[in-house]
């Protein structure tokens, strides 16, 4: 495979120059290569040649990131483990993924229960990278996001995948050199971090992460003004967040500023423009299921910009995907019409983790330009304006973004009713006053005491899933098709 | 203003915001220990705090604020 090749060329290339800077402590090219290859050691001795999926605990340093690297040079998958979600979560990751082994940089084992290999315990041993034959079939990750029967459902993306996106990332010409400073703001859970890491690593540049105990925006905001950052790909709450000091923020050396996970409102990229004024500014678009993002949009500084609704376009589809609107029955709707939009190409999963039954009702084969053709339906509704550029109008079903975390309400409304003996509740999600998603539940009962709730919980979902606000009414409104309004219930919240 | 005076309101500051008031104030105390305060309740906690000290943090500031103590004596140079 191509791409691991690369890597390795890549690290070798570039021995004296830093790759990592963790919390002011820097690490070159060279000191990665030496905890890629020890590591390589320990999993060619302690993980056996049929084990595939390989858990990662997503601790913030070195071992963790070469971990990955030395996993990808063995042909063998990660599959993030965030040390601080729920036991119960992280426990039906390992067993729907067939984790054996778990590789962990902490001190002590995070999971005791299972093999574990402690990656900082690593002898070191003579450099090498010199990859495993790897396929394109083969797994390079599955990351798993939020599923509506309560169950996380797992991506499994190929280094075929993969490879399709750096292609097509590389093509949008928003280049990185070996002198770039780039921000890794995603937690390894996410897949955004993917590209946050690959691109800088596959250029010779350093990758600037943010230490857990830190508060994200203020810390970003430092790295860009202290470490000079070059490059940076963000959600848009990130920017929320730092609206209200963009008079403070003066960053001369960025080059390019990415965008992706959420909406991006026009109004806080015309302000965000000022604080960057080198950067060219962009917003990307694309589910886990087409890897990373697959659709791009360049912001014009100074002329028109696309919206709908204040929300920028996510503009054309990348090189390695096709994109199509389609109503209920997978027809293509006509050019200025509504629907679902639909990708396809070399950048889309083979498929959810061994779950036939959700593969069925979201992939399927359409004749495309002549050809047999499988797409993904995203649901998020959108339509194309007569150059090709598409605009996000929401969510055809009950889907959230928190923080770029993707939500399904669902989800939350089941393990509530679980907690609550069938009691009837309503996730909401629902804009705060620094425009940024919070989800509230609504409890169709008299007032109670809800710390129980609550911490129930937070025993089974991830910190960002748990309602912030909770508000009780004697019966759900009705709208006119006789389902709850939510549109009603989401007044409730501020 | 005294330092008890300046925790007391901060204190009073995270139990309007965060509904609950099972912590307790020492200089080593952090965001991690209490329940609730997360980078989203973070913010309007700093807002709080602005408006109950009318003073104004920058953004530099707000990463010197990772306990109760750091917390305490940013304040007291702004007041």
């Amino acid at each position: 495979m191509n791409l691991i090749s690369d890597i390795q060329r890549s690290i070798e290339k570039n021995y004296n120059n830093n790759a990592f800077c963790f919390s002011n402590t820097y690490y070159t090219y060279k000191d990665f290569a030496e905890v890629i290859s020890a590591i390589r050691i320990e999993i060619q001795t302690h993980v056996k040649r049929d084990e595939i999926n390989i858990g990662l605990i997503t601790n913030d340093d070195i071992y963790t990131y070469a971990s990955i690297i030395a996993l990808w040079m063995e042909g063998k998958a990660y599959v993030p483990l965030h040390p601080d979600f729920p036991l119960d979560r992280n426990t039906t990751v390992i067993k729907q993924a067939d984790i054996i082994t778990i590789l962990d940089s902490s001190d002590d084992k995070v999971f005791s229960e299972y093999h574990t290999i402690l990656t900082k315990d690593s002898n070191t041993t003579q450099i090498d990278l010199l990859p495993a034959r790897v396929t394109k079939d083969d797994l390079g990750y599955i990351f798993f996001t939020s599923g509506t029967t309560g169950t996380p459902k797992g991506v499994p993306i190929t280094f075929g995948n993969l490879s399709g996106f750096m292609d097509a990332f590389w093509e949008l010409e928003y280049t990185i050199t070996d002198t770039d400073r780039c921000l890794q703001m995603f937690e390894l859970t996410f897949d955004l971090s993917v590209v946050s890491y690959l691109a800088p690593l596959l250029k010779g540049a350093c990758i600037y992460t943010i230490p857990k105990d830190e508060i994200k925006y203020s810390y970003i905001f430092e790295l860009m003004e202290d470490h000079e950052l070059t490059f940076a790909l963000m959600v848009p709450s990130i920017l929320h967040y730092l609206r209200p000091y963009f008079e403070e923020i003066d960053c001369p050396a960025m080059k390019y500023s990415l965008f992706c996970g959420e909406a991006l409102p026009l109004d806080v990229t015309e302000e965000w423009s000022k604080c960057i004024p080198n950067a060219t500014i962009a917003n990307v678009y694309g589910p886990t299921e087409c890897t990373i993002f697959c659709t791009d949009y360049t912001y014009k500084r100074n002329g028109d910009n696309k919206t709908h609704n204040g929300v920028l376009t996510i503009g054309k589809d990348m090189k390695n995907t096709k994109t199509i609107i389609v109503d209920d029955d997978n027809n293509e709707v006509q050019e200025g019409g509504n629907g679902e939009l639909c990708l396809s190409g070399i950048q889309l999963t083979p498929g959810y983790w061994k779950n036939e039954e959700k593969n069925k009702e979201v992939f399927f084969t359409k004749e495309y330009q002549g050809e047999e053709t499988r797409f993904y339906r995203t649901g998020d509704l959108c339509t194309v304006d007569n150059e090709g550029d598409i605009l996000y109008l929401g969510r055809v079903d009950f889907q959230a973004k928190i923080q770029g975390f993707r939500v399904e309400l669902s989800e939350i409304e089941f393990h509530a009713k679980a907690a609550l003996d069938k009691l009837n509740v309503v996730a909401i999600a629902f804009t705060n006053t620094i425009q940024n998603t919070e989800i509230g539940l609504v409890l169709e009962s008299k007032e109670f005491e809800t710390k129980q709730l609550l911490e129930d919980l937070k025993k089974i979902l991830p910190q960002y899933m748990i309602p912030t606000q909770i508000k009780f009414v004697d019966s759900f409104p009705l709208n006119t098709n006789g389902k709850t309004d939510r549109k009603k219930l989401n007044k409730l919240f501020s | 203003m005294e330092v008890d005076v300046i925790k007391s309101k901060i204190s009073d500051a995270l139990v309007s915001i965060l509904e609950h008031d099972n912590f307790e104030m020492h200089d080593e105390l952090t965001a991690k220990d209490v329940d609730g305060w997360d980078s989203l309740s973070h913010m309007m906690i700093i807002t709080k705090i602005e408006e109950e000290f009318s003073i104004r943090f920058k953004l530099r500031d707000l990463n010197k604020l990772k306990n109760m103590g750091s917390l305490v004596s940013v304040i007291q140079t702004k007041i």
